[in-house]
């Protein structure tokens, strides 16, 4: 049995093979153990209240177990090296649906606490979520990161692989920070202006999606010349792959979109 | 083992056979035509030879494919990864393009295992891809002479696991002859639809 740290494209024939990918255990445990204290209370006497709810927790064990399962064998090696279609699922796990549920489970007193101290970590991320600069990267690094000659090169190497996996999950963070936490406070960074964001830094998404829906030929070599693992074409493959990103991933932020909406709607209005 | 090679080890034999295939370096224009295929540095000429075609008919490669485009390329059904790659990517391309093109073609797949390959097996599976594909039988000797004149290395089945199961390591390439009895341009794996989708066109002008 081969054991490789994490998954890249080796263009043999797909096994349905158990294998280990070692270093997305330690990634997968590294993320449960932080997350799991960052979910507790400041201290022993905080009150349940400077918790975040018990669905908001549990929202963020199922994203852990999310980046788990986009990683790990089968759906790791699928995405990396035979079918467009998890490739994007890994995308649309990792860059969108896990950050937002990893966020809201952190407990609130223990990120006022880390922001207010005001050390390097506080001072990194109040820099890196300024709601522009963070649209940018998100939207810098979902289109780099699917550039054919990127993925084509960085999938043959498991640091290539790792380097990518990494950039949608921090790129993700970063990205659904200003959404979901409100520190550090942005008075002017209202729910309008989020609506208007999620909006705004998700449109690359719509432009990639209808690129692969539409295009002539399969856009990565990767994908195109990989043993075939189901009865679906590399070009059929890739059309999943368009069709999940804009149904999916459309659909999941217009979700989100929706219930900022109807929760600003709901808000007393100051007179 | 030739299908499991990673990659690198993968395009640096493919390379490595297209290199001697051609004698000498990579070019990638010929007579003002810019290929995205391996140019050969001397034509190799279209060979003569007979084998038997999935109809159980003799197949007389020189007079069947005269006046045509004819990509010819080796190897076996159960292979698990270069030929239906290689089938599937001509085989789209070709739906795509217009019958001033496409008729023009023929695609001639030799057998590198004819003891599993079956005429009837060779045919349903060659026409899964497109029913235009002519497979093509012989006895090992006969194929390795078809391999030796298109200069290619001759298959060499691997060793039965212990189901009985067994890989046959072939030549990977495509070889394009054309209408000028002769092949100028090979494509090893790794050759994409839009490679097809360019390169077609243009293998069909040249008479």
């Amino acid at each position: 049995m081969t054991v490789q740290w994490w998954c890249s494209a080796r263009g043999i024939p797909w096994r349905w093979h158990w294998q280990a990918y070692p270093g997305v255990w330690i990634m997968v445990f590294a993320l449960a153990a932080t997350y799991a204290r960052w979910t507790r209370p400041l201290t022993a006497e905080s009150s349940h209240g400077e918790r975040a709810s018990q669905g908001k927790r549990i929202g963020g064990w199922v994203g852990v177990l999310l980046v788990w399962a986009s990683l790990d064998w089968p759906g790791g090696p699928l995405g990396t090296g035979y079918l467009a279609s998890v490739h994007a699922a890994q995308f649309l796990i990792l860059g969108m649906i896990a950050p937002p549920l990893l966020l809201r489970g952190l407990a609130p007193e223990r990120v006022a606490a880390m922001m207010h101290r005001g050390g390097v970590a506080s001072r990194v991320i109040t820099f890196v979520t300024q709601p522009l600069l963070a649209m940018i990267a998100f939207t810098v690094v979902m289109l780099a990161t699917h550039a054919p000659g990127a993925v084509d090169v960085l999938m043959r190497s498991q640091a290539g692989a790792f380097l990518l996996d990494m950039a949608w999950f921090v790129s993700g963070l970063v990205f659904w920070w200003p959404v979901v936490i409100d520190f550090p406070l942005r008075e002017r960074f209202g729910p309008p202006m989020r609506i208007l964001y999620l909006f705004a830094g998700t449109q690359a998404h719509l432009y990639l999606s209808m690129w692969l829906l539409l295009a002539e030929f399969p856009a990565y070599g990767i994908y195109e010349l990989a043993p075939r693992v189901t009865g679906l074409s590399a070009m059929e493959d890739q059309q999943v792959a368009g069709g999940l990103l804009l149904l999916v991933g459309g659909t999941y932020v217009l979700g989100v979109i929706s219930v900022l909406f109807f929760r600003w709607f709901a808000e007393p209005q100051a007179e | 083992m030739k299908h499991s090679f990673r990659y690198g080890a993968r395009a640096g034999l493919a390379l490595a056979a297209a290199v001697i295939l051609a004698g000498c370096g990579i070019s990638a224009e010929s007579g003002g035509r810019a290929y995205r295929g391996v140019m050969l540095g001397r034509a190799m000429p279209r060979p003569d030879f007979t084998l038997t075609d999935t109809h159980g008919q003799p197949f007389d490669f020189r007079a069947k494919t005269d006046d045509t485009v004819t990509l010819l390329l080796f190897g076996y059904l159960n292979c698990p990864d270069v030929c239906p790659v290689h089938l599937t990517n001509i085989a789209r391309v070709m739906q795509g393009l217009p019958y001033s093109v496409t008729g023009h073609v023929r695609v001639v797949f030799i057998t590198t295992d004819p003891a599993r390959d079956t005429p009837e097996k060779l045919d349903k599976w060659l026409t899964g891809f497109d029913p235009s594909f002519i497979g093509l039988r012989g006895t090992p000797d006969e194929v390795k002479s078809v391999e030796a004149a298109v200069n290619v290395a001759p298959a060499s089945p691997g060793i039965p696991d212990s189901s009985g199961a067994y890989e046959v390591g072939h030549a990977a390439q495509v070889i394009a002859f054309t209408r000028d009895d002769s092949a100028h341009v090979v494509y090893p794996f790794g050759t994409r639809q839009a490679d097809w989708a360019h390169d077609l066109p243009l293998l069909v002008q040249v008479k």
